[in-house]
């Protein structure tokens, strides 16, 4: 009964027709796949059914291929066609060395390596190249080949047509570009110019700290010359260039990498894997559980003795 | 019949295409008079470009912008998907087209492209990829409406007799003729067809300047062939490729692939809970006891001996 109700909801298989193709559902597929298995008998009662491995067996019928390639061909010159085959252009050596190696690796099986994949970015660059490249080849073939058939390539500058893009999209286009264009520079602009700040201000710091070092040395020198321990001599020395640096103490060192010293102090002291993982400053015996003994706090009794004795 | 008579009026035309005469117009002309034909245009192609109904608005940019690179296109309204495949050749010789472009969506996520020598076959299905429009912002290049293109093949495309077919067919679909009516008399932008990962790359380039600077004016996708069928939509298969995947088939595995990951986490999980000992009796034990449990890299056997090694020194 069943048997029959499946059959009737099958449809005529026609082999002919392109529409009933791979492209079809693949559950689709599967259901008719179960329904033949069905009508042969090949389905036992039960949930599940062994589903014979059908390997897919793929058509190339060169010969019938070439056949029709023959019949089809267009036995035409050149100029009605302008096809050519051609092999993509070699990368320069300038564009070699500024790139690297643009060739794609392509694997046994005909397909783009899987190593060119791990770089998304790097494989789109590589593989627009290669068309790009293929497109310059046919451009510099098949230009002198036309020039030679005196087929114009340029358009001159008085030949208005109509264009395959309007002229406000390509505004558009143009506006686009040029406001990409724009944001580079101002950004590229605007890191060189905090670039700058930045080295100014270090520049005016130890100017600074050089003319209060020189200051407070000839104040010195004079102290001393009014107790009258050195001559005046010092006023015709040479300046000195190069300032002695000063050398810090141990507990300015320490304070330094405790509170920081220049740089941004913003998320300095929060925890990272490896300052978690750090276990140097842990001291045993302060973890440590030592028996402790305790002062119990006396009884009840006790207290009250201890309050009358006061 | 009338439609053979004439197939055989182009036929005589273009024998006379070939004899070396061009009228020239006079100056003095008769309002009645015919216009002169211009008997240089012999590679009459004409291509149908239309698509099956429920196409997604990018598949509808990407024909008509096929439209309107080919000046030698015709345009016919969508076609129901019920229909028979079979009814196109029909539609196009009412349209007087020998080739046809036809675009089929299906579940509105996947672009097929039918490509067809309308008379005797052959017919090629594609599954369209990676579409990107002539009207994307950062393609910026620009060419002459109705200027005929140059085509630029792969070698592959001569050395496989398949792909060697195709070209003929992208030669006869893509190509302006020369001539058209339609046409501009300017070379000015080049198609290019690369084979790469079993598909056809399509580009399309502006001619810049003549030593080779290009921009690209789009659109540009990806055709991964599936079937090539000897009759227009229909015949026998001649060609099927091995290395296609459906998309339906696609998708599914890459359900199943996150399904694995779900399934093997699972899978883990309980067998570690399996590998830990349980009950009273392995209550106290340390898994760390036998550590220190050491034999002599001598006496070591089989796994044993990757673990317990003497220090070279």
């Amino acid at each position: 009964m069943k048997a029959k109700k499946l059959k009737a909801s099958v449809p005529e298989f026609v082999e002919t027709d392109a529409s009933e193709d791979d492209a079809n559902d693949s559950s689709e597929d599967e259901d008719r796949q179960l329904q033949k298995a069905f009508e042969k008998g090949e389905l036992k009662p039960g949930l599940n059914a062994i589903v014979p491995l059908v390997k897919k067996d793929f058509v190339n019928n060169v010969k019938a291929l070439k056949s029709k390639l023959e019949q089809i061909k267009l036995k035409y010159d050149w100029v009605e066609t302008l096809d050519i085959v051609n092999a993509p252009v070699d990368t320069t050596p300038d564009v070699k060395q500024q790139y690297g190696d643009l060739k794609l690796k392509i694997n046994k099986k005909g397909f783009v390596a899987d190593e060119e994949k791990e770089d998304k970015a790097q494989h789109d660059f590589k593989r627009e190249i290669l068309f790009y490249q293929q497109a310059q080849a046919a451009v510099l073939e098949c230009i002198p080949r036309l020039q030679k058939l005196k087929i114009p390539t340029k358009r001159p500058e008085d030949y208005f047509a109509e264009m395959v893009k309007s002229d406000e999209h390509m505004q558009r286009i143009r506006t686009k570009l040029i406001a990409k264009q724009t944001a580079i520079e101002r950004s590229e602009k605007a890191r060189r110019l905090r670039q700058e700040k930045k080295m100014g201000k270090q520049i005016q710091r130890e100017v600074l700290q050089k003319r209060q070092q020189e200051k407070k040395e000839l104040m010195e020198k004079v102290k001393k010359f009014r107790k009258g321990e050195t001559t005046l001599d010092f006023l015709n020395e040479p300046k000195k260039t190069s300032k002695p640096k000063k050398k810090l103490t141990k507990k300015a060192k320490y304070k330094n990498e405790k509170f920081g010293y220049g740089g941004v102090k913003k998320r300095s002291k929060y925890n990272t894997a490896s300052s978690a993982a750090d276990i140097s400053g842990f001291r045993v015996h302060k973890h440590a559980s030592k028996p402790k003994i305790k002062k119990q706090r006396p009884g009840k009794r006790r207290r009250q003795q201890m309050r009358s004795k006061r | 019949m009338g439609k053979k008579r004439k197939r055989s009026n182009s036929e005589t035309e273009a024998k006379q295409a070939n004899e070396p005469e061009s009228k020239e117009m006079s100056d003095y002309r008769f309002s009645d008079d015919l216009p002169p034909r211009k008997l240089k245009w012999i590679n009459k192609q004409r291509v149908l470009v239309f698509a099956s109904r429920g196409i997604s608005h990018r598949d509808r940019h990407l024909m008509l912008n096929l439209r309107k690179m080919m000046p030698h296109s015709k345009a016919e309204s969508k076609m129901d998907k019920k229909d028979s495949l079979l009814a196109i050749n029909e539609l196009c010789e009412m349209k007087n087209c020998n080739k046809c472009i036809y675009f089929e969506n299906r579940k509105r996520m996947d672009l097929y492209l039918w490509m067809s020598n309308i008379e005797r076959g052959p017919s090629v299905k594609f599954l369209v990829e990676n579409i990107h429009t002539m009207e994307e912002m950062r393609l910026s290049g620009n060419c002459l409406k109705g200027s005929r293109p140059l085509l630029s093949f792969d070698p592959t495309f001569e050395k496989v007799p398949f792909y060697a077919l195709l070209k003929e067919l992208f030669v006869q679909i893509f190509g302006t003729p020369n001539y058209h009516p339609k046409s501009q008399p300017f070379v000015d932008h080049i198609l290019t067809f690369t084979v790469l990962d079993h598909r056809i790359w399509f580009r399309n380039y502006q001619i810049v300047e003549e030593d080779g600077s290009l921009i690209e004016i789009g659109p540009r996708f990806v055709l991964n062939p599936i079937k090539v069928f000897e009759g227009s939509f229909g015949g026998p298969v001649i060609y099927s490729n091995p290395h296609y995947v459906s998309p339906n088939k696609f998708r599914q595995m890459i359900k199943q692939e996150a399904k694995e990951k779900y399934k093997n986490r699972v899978l883990s999980k309980k067998g570690k809970e399996e590998r830990t000992p349980k009950g009273e009796a392995y209550k106290d034990i340390d898994t760390y006891d036998d550590v220190f449990e050491t034999i002599e890299p001598e006496k070591a056997k089989g796994v044993e001996k990757d673990v317990f090694q003497r220090k070279k020194e």
